[in-house]
């Protein structure tokens, strides 16, 4: 199947040829063959599992990491980068997936960070760096201004930042790493508008993302890696989406998830208008039931992951009422919720979920030390025997429960979080964007977990971005616009229904 | 090969002892003595003591700046009880609550007023020390029973008695470090606090007990250096809490929580021990064992660091 790239039919000037390129750390190997070749006014879409070596083979190119061997062609000539800077001096610039900016500067000054416009005097020339800042933002028509302070931007405006600091920097190829990512529906689409635009404009661009939906908007020709293998290239009209799955999987998965739909039990969580006026949150009333997987739509700052951090007693609310099982419950904390039996599995996984320095084992029972330690002192053979258990009925791949769980994928530190609030016998579980990150295969395994969980009787309250996940795994779905519930959609309803009560203002 | 790399690595701290120890050995003839022994004993008895209860409050992700005043602080008052007559015990029990106490309260201000350890206990290194020369007037306390000299200088099964009290000290230490609730916590916390408090552990309660944890074991390493002295100076320990931090940081631990051992600690604070006795012994003047010692921190931690970024 690997085969040299088939040379583009129209007379575009090639702009990056990878042949044959091999890459270790240390014990592991990221790339074994990787073959990529991307022209001039191209969208390159570049797939492949979590660690197929897609992010180690655009590092290359940006001039982040080094190869060990295989040869590098900048139109044409073989080139080496030593450093990022190398690399962006002939014209490859990359649009990081977690933003590289300086978050306390403004949108102009990151821009032009590191090459800062000087005046007569040798001094910082803010006013002629805002003006060129605010000239290129309009020409480009991104909705930023030049004072902005980074920080208080979107995942998508910091996003414009770094592509508006690619072009000034004068990129003729532009590496982007999963930017939808953290995007909501109208922010994708306006990086997928951008995108195209820079194509018009000659520029040549390698697109690397996990949403399968999203492919046809902006692809031009598709590479697939697998195990740091390029195992197809070609035009993407050629290739249907499952090939392209049974690609970077290496067989065949059913592109649907299908899961049976349980009839629901009785009320275990019940929110009753709810308000959390620092974070928007007004009048929000729903319940979840035992058995049943309810989905959560919304535009990204619509206050989903806010209303699950107040259920979990992160943020205070001001008023409402939140019951179990009946019974109205004070959660002040945390500790409060877990102590419920609240399970809250946060979309960022590294920063909120793990210890990431700790073992597979001690990440598992975090949440239920008490269990593995009676009188204080810690059991170890209980602890291991029990993560050791949890593992195999959620199929991580795992050497032991002593590994480190920051040494996982991030399929696997999902399974690690989820199994967290197994061993605690959580009965609710709140999952925030539970597939973000990790691999088609995972995402299966994933929702498998989810399925059994709800068919033991917990309850399942289900955040996320991808509609189409949400369509095939809940039972109904809320959606929430502007910090309220706008609306409840049943199994079967379509994306443009639920589209519409996330973006719409309410109809009556 | 690769295996024997990274456990040579691994092994690095303690193979530096062990080189460290036999090119001494070698070097000086009075090195491997039973008298000089003793007495590189005694005085890393001090720094081990308080390194131990930095280990724990380093892999909890903090730092407690203030403990060579609270070292002073907490000597001072034990002594002062012995002037007043107090037995022995009762004046090292009164040194180590002190030495608890300012730890306490500096958890507490940590949790409570949620200030970065480092700027809390950087006020409270002002703090603990003011109010040990306010109490003594600036004056050391002389009138102490001469019994008291035992808990530094004497001996147990001809051991010093410092030896034995820092191996039950380390034992215990590594115990509950590594085979309880609270060191489990610890470890959490200084891993990742966010995931700490949302997996419902209580995070504060923990902080507090680590910062008194590190304090009662400084209380108790603030009499074995009144013992030695045979005074309590207002002005003991200063400037001890690098030192401390320096064992840690040398035996693996890492300032941004997570990561450190007993074993390592001990044996960060005996390399410093060894090299400074070593630069006595061979008459390497003053000047010089602090650029060594600075030389040796730097090395050390590069060295952790790069084994730290293979095996990422």
């Amino acid at each position: 199947m690997r085969a040299t790239p088939p040379l583009c039919q129209h007379t575009r000037l090639e702009l990056l040829r990878f042949e044959h390129i091999a890459k270790r750390f240390g014990g592991v190997t990221a790339l074994r063959d990787g073959n990529l070749t991307v022209n001039q006014g191209e969208v390159h879409l570049l797939l492949g599992e979590n660690g197929a070596g897609k992010s180690t083979l655009m590092k290359i190119a940006a001039g982040i990491v080094e190869r060990d061997s295989g040869r590098m062609l900048w139109k044409g000539n073989e080139v080496f980068f030593r450093s990022p800077s190398e690399a962006a001096a002939v014209g490859v610039g990359m649009v990081h997936q977690e933003s590289l900016l300086a978050p306390h500067l403004s949108v102009a000054e990151n821009i032009f960070l590191g090459r800062e416009e000087r005046n007569a005097f040798g001094w910082v020339d803010r006013g002629a760096m805002a003006e060129r800042a605010r000239r290129l933002i309009e020409q480009y028509g991104f909705p930023l201004e030049a004072e902005w302070r980074v920080d208080r931007l979107s995942p998508a405006g910091k996003q414009l930042v770094e592509i508006c600091r690619a072009i000034h920097h004068g990129s003729s190829l532009l590496i982007f790493d999963e930017p939808t990512s953290s995007l909501s529906h109208a922010e994708t689409e306006q990086v997928f508008r951008i995108v195209r635009d820079l194509k018009a404009r000659g520029m040549g661009i390698i697109y690397i993302t996990h949403r399968m939906d999203e492919l046809r908007a902006i692809g031009d020709r598709v590479t697939v890696l697998r195990d740091g293998v390029t195992v197809h290239t070609g035009n993407l009209a050629d290739i249907p989406t499952d090939r392209l799955i049974a690609h970077m999987v290496g067989r065949d998965v059913a592109a649907i998830y299908e899961r049976e739909h349980l009839r629901p039990g009785e009320t275990l969580l019940e929110v009753r208008d709810l308000c959390v006026k620092k974070m928007r949150l007004s009048h929000i009333s729903f319940s979840l039931r035992r058995g049943e997987i309810t989905g959560m739509a919304g535009l990204i700052g619509a206050g989903r992951t806010e209303l699950c951090r107040a259920i979990f007693g992160i943020d205070p609310i001001d008023s409402g009422e939140i019951l179990i099982e009946g019974r109205p419950v004070s959660i002040r904390s945390p500790r409060d919720a877990v102590k419920n039996g609240i399970a809250f599995v946060t979309e960022d996984r590294q920063v909120s979920g793990l210890a990431l320095r700790l073992p597979i084992g001690a990440n598992v029972t975090l949440a239920n030390t008490e269990r593995i330690s009676p009188f204080g002192i810690l059991d170890h053979k209980a602890q291991n025997r029990e993560s050791e258990e949890l593992g195999r009925r959620m199929r991580l791949k795992a050497a032991s429960p002593a590994q480190l769980a920051g040494t996982l994928s991030g399929g696997n530190q999902q399974k690690v979080v989820i199994a967290r609030w197994l061993f605690r016998q959580s009965r609710v579980f709140l999952f925030d964007e539970p597939t973000r990150g990790i691999d088609i295969g995972a995402k299966t395994e994933v929702f498998e977990l989810m399925n059994e969980l709800a068919r033991s009787g917990a309850a399942i309250l289900m955040v996320s971005s991808e509609l189409p996940e949400l369509l095939q795994v809940a039972d109904r779905i809320l959606v929430m616009r502007r910090g309220s519930i706008s609306g409840e959609v049943p199994h079967g309803a379509t994306q443009e229904q639920i589209m519409r009560l996330a973006v719409m203002e309410s109809a009556a | 090969m690769k295996i024997n790399a990274r456990l040579v690595q691994r092994l690095l701290p303690f193979l530096s002892l062990t080189i460290l120890f036999v090119a001494l050995s070698i070097a000086s003839p009075y090195f491997l003595t039973a008298n000089n022994l003793a007495s590189v004993a005694r005085q890393t008895a001090v720094f081990n003591t308080m390194a131990l209860g930095m280990t724990i409050v380093i892999v909890a992700g903090g730092i407690d700046l203030s403990v060579g005043s609270i070292l002073g602080l907490s000597g001072l008052v034990g002594t002062m009880a012995l002037e007043a007559g107090y037995p022995i015990i009762v004046g090292v029990l009164v040194g180590i609550a002190v030495g608890t106490a300012c730890g306490f309260l500096n958890g507490l201000m940590i949790t409570r007023l949620r200030i970065n350890a480092f700027i809390v206990t950087l006020g409270t290194l002002g703090i603990f020390r003011g109010l040990a020369l306010i109490i003594s007037n600036g004056l050391p306390v002389h009138r102490i029973p001469s019994g008291f000299a035992f808990l530094g200088e004497g001996n147990l099964l001809r051991v010093p008695f410092v030896v034995w009290l820092l191996v039950i000290c380390a034992v215990v230490t590594h115990f509950v470090l590594e085979n309880t609730r609270l060191g489990r916590y610890a470890f959490a916390i200084g891993s990742n606090q966010t995931a700490a408090i949302y997996a419902g552990i209580p995070v504060a309660f923990h902080t507090v007990a680590v910062y008194a944890i590190g304090g009662a074991l400084t209380g108790l390493a603030g009499m074995i250096e009144a013992s030695r002295l045979m005074t309590g100076q207002p002005t003991a320990g200063l400037g001890y809490e690098l030192q401390a931090i320096a064992a840690v940081v040398i035996g693996g631990g890492s300032l941004n929580g997570g990561e450190g051992s007993v074993v390592g600690t001990l044996i960060g604070a005996f390399i410093m021990g060894l090299l400074s006795n070593g630069a006595d012994l061979l008459n390497i003047s003053n000047y010089w064992q602090q650029v060594i010692i600075g030389s040796v921190i730097i090395l050390a931690v590069t060295l952790d660091e790069f084994r730290k970024r293979r095996a990422a």
